[in-house]
């Protein structure tokens, strides 16, 4: 299993972490640390890293890999001890032996690695191997367990070689159980005794949030400390991304520069799930339009889609949690989060309780507070699909589409403080931003009293502690889109009385014009409230770049 | 745009003042404007030409500094006459519904021929 590693000219941009993996058995000895959490963003290559460590200590020859996934492990306590156990044995005599081979052979029973094991020597592992069935036999659940975790150490201990033990997606271990599901809590603590061993470093990965709750477990915080693994950085992923290509026979169109590409934040799990989208859709030759196609197939019915509505059916037994859960997640994308209250259940369509529990087990995922576009983009999509009612295909084009107008968008953002002609700033800035544009020169005169009028309204009334605006330019071919925000006192267009020239003299109203201004230069106009800030969205459409 | 820092000049010419506002007309400089206006009026002068030529950026309330010298003018008959508007200066004007509380002309000249003949 562990041999399954990319070949290590292909692992990019990890080479500090595994150096200093590397160097764990001799922080352990020294007790200077030695045990790590690997933390890290799902697909991030918390995995391969492990898998990269135990290549290299496998040949190396001084320290020992022993590697366990329990992603894909029976939790049942006898299952898990029996695999956990033989994994160990057979590991251990693959280093032995340098036969890596051996490692692989999981179908294979105990019994008929007997004479390899005699003729290595290794009498404490044969001891060690009866011992352990003798437990199995006399049905010892308990010493079972005790006995399958602490092989690695009494190995460590017979061959004076330290074993480094690696443990994948460990937080599955808080849920170990005896006869079923949730009747043992705490056999996570059973790791304890091994973890304190100073000739075993432990690396260990999971999701932070679970890990969080299992490390209130004094005995296994000791000497723990959080190594994280960040994105690739972005030529790297563009690098890895090209790289795939290449293995799958398909060429990037000539001056291609894939800035797409940026949307997956150089998660390498993302990257190749994206180069063998393209490779499904049959693509030969690749563009950055095509790129987008290729990407909304895959947060919709690709890989990276099957793989987050895997993790998503570990939250939710049955249909109606599980369009709960999307509503629940679709509110917290358009809120940028999640707040707490009764109103939730009202979004979930659940009960409070049940909606609580459901919102926990989000929480502790860290599902709700991934700032990941691929993911969202995959809840959209199966939000449109599920609880909308939208067939994919629909879905597949929403997404595209959404994205093949931001390329073609360019935005500015711009702050000024909320100072005697700081408004002239606005002006001259989009002056720029409209010849950028080519925007007639009449025009953007207009575009700046209207962006005038807007700031000094700000200025003038908000009462704004912050004494900031924040303007945001947003263009595209067909349309000018200013967005200008400001904390302080509400505003509403309503607010604003159309009073006549006549009127205003004679009652000495001089002020609030500036909106009739604005409404007469811009398409439209509008004005929300969000949170303390007023926000105006003034736009323009623009037809044939006038 | 060029945006130069606000100032006012004026001058007088036979019965009449003319002002010349320069640069970006806001609430400061509206200001300035109603007092070099008042000047005039306080020493009896009924007859106001303003000429736009150097006027590059207006807002609002700038504006609304004008309905005041306006108003002013009104209370005493007296005429206002604006000139040199460039195209974005009238239709904010025109927006705003002031045009016809004022007199407009293209040049300042033919504002002061206006006042002195009676004739347009
Ligand atoms: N540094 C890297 N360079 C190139 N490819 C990488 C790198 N890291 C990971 N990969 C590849 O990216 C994919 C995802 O990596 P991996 O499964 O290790 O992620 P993970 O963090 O363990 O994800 P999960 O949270 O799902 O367990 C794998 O195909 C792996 O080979
Ligand atoms: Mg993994």
């Amino acid at each position: 299993m562990p041999f399954n590693a990319i070949p290590a000219e292909d692992f990019l941009n990890r080479e500090p972490e595994l150096n200093y993996l590397k160097g764990l058995s001799k922080l352990k000895a020294n007790a200077l640390g030695g045990d790590v959490f690997l933390d890290g963003a799902r697909g991030m290559g918390k995995t391969e890293l492990l898998k990269q460590l135990y290549r290299i200590l496998f040949w190396e020859n001084n320290v020992v890999p022993f590697y366990y996934s329990f992603k894909t492990a029976n939790l049942k306590g006898t299952y898990f001890a029996q695999d956990y156990f033989t994994g160990f044995v057979r590991q251990y005599v693959s280093f032995v032996k340098k036969d890596p081979s051996l490692a692989s052979h999981v179908a294979e029973p105990l019994q008929r690695l007997m004479p390899t094991i005699s003729s290595l020597g290794l009498y404490w592992l044969i001891d060690c191997i009866e011992d352990f069935q003798g437990h199995v036999n006399k049905n010892d659940f308990y010493w079972q367990l005790v006995a399958a975790i602490s092989a690695p150490v009494m190995a460590a201990q017979k061959m004076g070689k330290p074993v480094i033990v690696m443990l994948d997606d460990f937080d599955a271990a808080a849920h170990l159980y005896e006869s079923s599901l949730g009747d043992a809590h705490g056999l996570i603590s059973l790791f304890g005794e091994s973890m304190r061993n100073r000739r075993c470093p432990h690396v260990i990965t999971g999701s932070a949030g679970a890990l969080e709750s299992i490390f209130t477990d004094h005995s296994l915080i000791g000497m723990t400390e959080r190594m994280r693994l960040g994105p690739l950085p972005e030529d790297l992923a563009v690098t890895l991304f090209r790289a795939h290509l290449t293995n799958l026979k398909i060429t990037c169109a000539p001056g291609v520069q894939l800035e797409f590409l940026n949307i997956l934040r150089g998660n390498p799990f993302y990257i190749k799930n994206l180069a063998k989208a393209a490779w499904k859709m049959q693509k030969n030759v690749i563009n950055e339009k095509d790129l987008i196609e290729c990407y909304s197939f895959e947060v919709s019915d690709g890989e990276t889609a099957f793989y987050w509505a895997s993790a998503f059916s570990r939250y939710v037994k049955n249909s109606a949690q599980r369009k709960a859960m999307l509503k629940l997640l679709m509110h917290a994308i358009e809120n940028g989060g999640i707040e707490d209250g009764k109103r939730l259940s009202m979004v979930s369509g659940l009960g409070e309780a049940e909606t609580e529990t459901l919102l926990g087990a989000l929480t502790t995922s860290g599902i709700i507070r991934a700032k990941d576009a691929v993911l969202q983009d995959f809840i959209h999509c199966l939000y449109m699909k599920e609880i909308e009612g939208r067939n994919a295909n629909d879905a597949r084009e929403k997404i595209e589409a959404k994205y093949i107008q931001k390329r073609e968008e360019s935005c500015f953002e711009l702050v000024i403080p909320m100072s005697s002609n700081a408004e002239l700033v606005v002006a001259k800035a989009v002056e720029q931003i409209g010849k950028n544009m080519n925007l007639d020169d009449e025009f953007l005169n207009y575009l700046q009293i209207a962006l005038i009028e807007v700031c000094i309204n700000a200025i003038e009334h908000s009462g704004s502690y912050e004494k900031k605006v924040f303007l945001k330019f947003i263009t595209r071919p067909d349309k000018l889109e200013i967005i200008i925000e400001n904390s302080g006192r509400p505003f509403s267009l309503e607010s604003i009385k159309e009073v006549p020239v006549e009127e205003k003299m004679r009652l000495g109203m001089k002020r609030g014009w500036g909106y009739k201004l604005v409404h007469k230069i811009m398409d439209s106009v509008k004005v929300e409230r969000v949170n303390d800030r007023t926000r105006v969205i003034l736009t323009k459409n623009i037809d044939n770049g006038s | 745009m060029k945006s130069v820092q606000f100032s006012v000049a004026s001058r007088r010419e036979g019965d009449a003042a003319i002002i010349y506002p320069k640069g970006y007309l806001n609430n400061l400089s509206g200001e300035n404007l109603v007092i070099e206006c008042g000047i005039y009026i306080g020493k009896g002068i009924t007859k106001i030409v303003v000429n736009f030529s150097e006027t590059d950026l207006i807002n609002s309330i700038g504006i609304s500094m004008l309905l005041q010298i306006i108003e002013d003018l009104k209370n005493i008959k007296g005429t206002i006459c604006c000139t040199n508007m460039s195209k974005l200066l009238r239709d904010t004007f025109e927006m705003l519904g002031l045009m016809q509380h004022m007199l407009v002309f293209p040049v300042e000249s033919d504002a002061l021929t206006y006042l002195k003949t009676g004739k347009l």
